[in-house]
């Protein structure tokens, strides 16, 4: 099935950039180039969701990740002209060894999640045709079965949004 | 032929007609209105030497950015200095692709539909790739290692992101008039019917403020004026591409103008009935070729108010660009997502 293969072409491509530029970003000294480093992981995220037949998270993802929060990150990292960080001097060692086992934990859960996982039945039938309307019934059930955690989460925003005002606030006085 | 390659021919086939006119035919006449109607609004000749009607200055022009040095500062960052033209040409290349720019045509025993991809986020695609074209601006500013370029840069960021907002809530209006986000179903939502009984269904007469904001909105993310603050010469030289040259300059360039087709036809898109006309139904071949047409003189239209604006109003200011995206355009903007619902829901529209 030569449309199958290039879906599996696609998704080892886009599988391999997300996990280097992952790497990038955190082994990256520069912080511009960190950013951007995820900028391009999110790229590649965006692909494996269209593979996926979700174009709308795709897009979600790159307008609201990409083009907005990461914007802000470089913004911030500009206007503070942030330069390459010093070499290492391990002035926190406590923070460094917690932070190596919560990541080794994370990893081991993640592997075996992985290798528990049920086997994928088979290669998913190749869409050439975009999904049909998945948007409205996307809507349905954030106001439905989802309402809860939909409203707790703006409202999470909402909080975040006014207690940065009050810091930007508190500054000028 | 089997499906599949009928369907690859028949994309394949769209995108060579929609690149052959967007890069073939409107880019380089671009260059040549713009600069003839300046030379008009300004009461002088403009470039008239290179043939007839100085017709030829674009490729003259071309040629120029072409052979000139190509320079970059030692203290630039090479890698993001070369990649940053190339990030915002890119998207404002591929956003066509969702843009319909004719109806239905019957040929060869398909029915094609004239837009290269109808997906069903039509909008949010396009808005997507104008929010990853910000990285080629901000990113020329801060390779550059130049002050005015950095400025130039943060300026573009901030402002584009500050009218995203408005325009997104403005599209979201227009989105909730026509049931769908794909935009060959908005177009022949606007087609289908009339306002009030005697206005065609074009979102401009519902949502007239929506409109506004949109039109507006669009000239401050094209970074046009009166908005074209990030590349301010009086105070910043040239802004976030102060550091480019020959070609590189030409791709910003040439980004700017592609930007401005696509935010033409998006404007006749999503509120002015895009290939459809007002009571008329086009109908046969003929008729899906009119559509085209339609759609062809709608965005010219566009085109021409962008060129109009540029040379007839003054800059604005930095703090009252600001204030306009935030205080002014944000909250209208809201106001019409409310009107536009009640006009749904009372099956004004």
């Amino acid at each position: 099935m030569p449309a199958a293969s290039g879906q599996l072409v696609v998704f080892a491509v886009a599988s391999f950039l997300a996990l280097a530029f992952a790497l990038l970003m955190v082994v990256q000294r520069s912080p511009v180039r960190s950013v951007l480093s995820l900028v391009v992981t999110f790229f590649a995220l965006s692909v494996l969701a269209i593979l996926l037949s979700a174009p709308f998270l795709a897009a979600l993802q790159i307008f609201v990740y990409a083009g907005a929060i990461l914007v802000l990150f470089l913004f911030v990292i500009m206007l503070l002209n942030l330069k390459e960080e010093a070499a290492d001097e391990d002035d926190r060692p406590v923070q460094r060894t917690l932070g190596l086992l919560a990541a080794l934990a994370l990893g081991g859960l993640l592997a075996g999640a992985t290798l528990r996982a049920p086997a994928p039945g088979g290669v998913p039938s190749p869409r050439l045709i975009p999904a049909p309307d998945e948007i409205p019934a996307l809507g349905r059930l954030l106001f439905s079965d989802y309402l809860l955690a939909f409203e707790a989460l703006s409202l999470l925003l909402l909080v975040a949004a006014v207690g940065a005002l009050l810091l930007s606030k508190r500054k000028f006085e | 032929m089997s499906p599949t390659l009928a369907a690859a021919l028949e994309g394949a086939a769209k995108i060579a007609f929609v690149w052959a006119c967007v890069l073939g035919a409107v880019l380089p006449n671009l260059i040549w209105v713009e600069r003839r109607m300046a030379g008009f609004i300004q009461d002088r000749p403009g470039p008239n030497r290179v043939g007839p009607f100085g017709l030829f200055q674009a490729v003259a022009d071309i040629l120029k950015l072409l052979l000139k040095e190509d320079v970059v500062p030692i203290y630039a960052d090479r890698l993001l200095h070369t990649v940053a033209p190339l990030i915002l040409l890119v998207p404002a290349m591929t956003t066509f692709a969702v843009i319909p720019f004719g109806s239905t045509i019957h040929l060869f025993g398909r029915d094609i539909s004239l837009v290269i991809a109808d997906v069903n986020i039509g909008i949010l695609y396009v808005f997507a790739l104008t929010s990853v074209g910000v990285y080629g601006l901000v990113l020329a500013g801060w390779s550059s290692n130049n002050k005015f370029a950095l400025l130039g840069g943060l300026r573009s960021s901030a402002q584009v992101i500050s009218y995203e907002l408005a325009m997104g809530i403005a599209a979201i209006s227009v989105f909730l008039a026509a049931g769908s986000l794909r935009l060959q179903r908005v177009v022949e939502y606007q087609a289908s019917g009339t306002f009030l009984g005697f206005l065609p269904l074009w979102n401009c007469f519902p949502q007239a403020v929506g409109c506004l904001i949109f039109v507006v909105s669009a000239f401050a993310e094209t970074n046009r004026v009166p908005f074209d603050l990030p590349e301010a010469e009086a105070e910043l030289v040239a802004g976030y591409h102060t550091e480019y040259s020959a070609f590189r300059f030409g791709m910003f360039f040439m980004a700017e103008y592609l930007n401005l087709i696509a935010a033409s036809a998006m404007m006749a898109t999503l509120y002015f009935g895009g290939w459809s006309l007002p009571f008329l139904h086009l109908t046969g071949i003929a008729g899906s070729l009119a559509s085209i047409a339609v759609f062809a003189t709608k965005t010219g239209f566009f085109i021409f108010l962008f060129v109009w604006v540029r040379w007839t109003l003054p800059r604005f200011r930095f703090d009252q660009l600001m204030n306009l995206g935030w205080k002014v355009f944000l909250p209208l903007s809201l106001l019409n997502l409310l009107w536009t619902g009640a006009l749904v829901l009372w099956r004004v529209v």
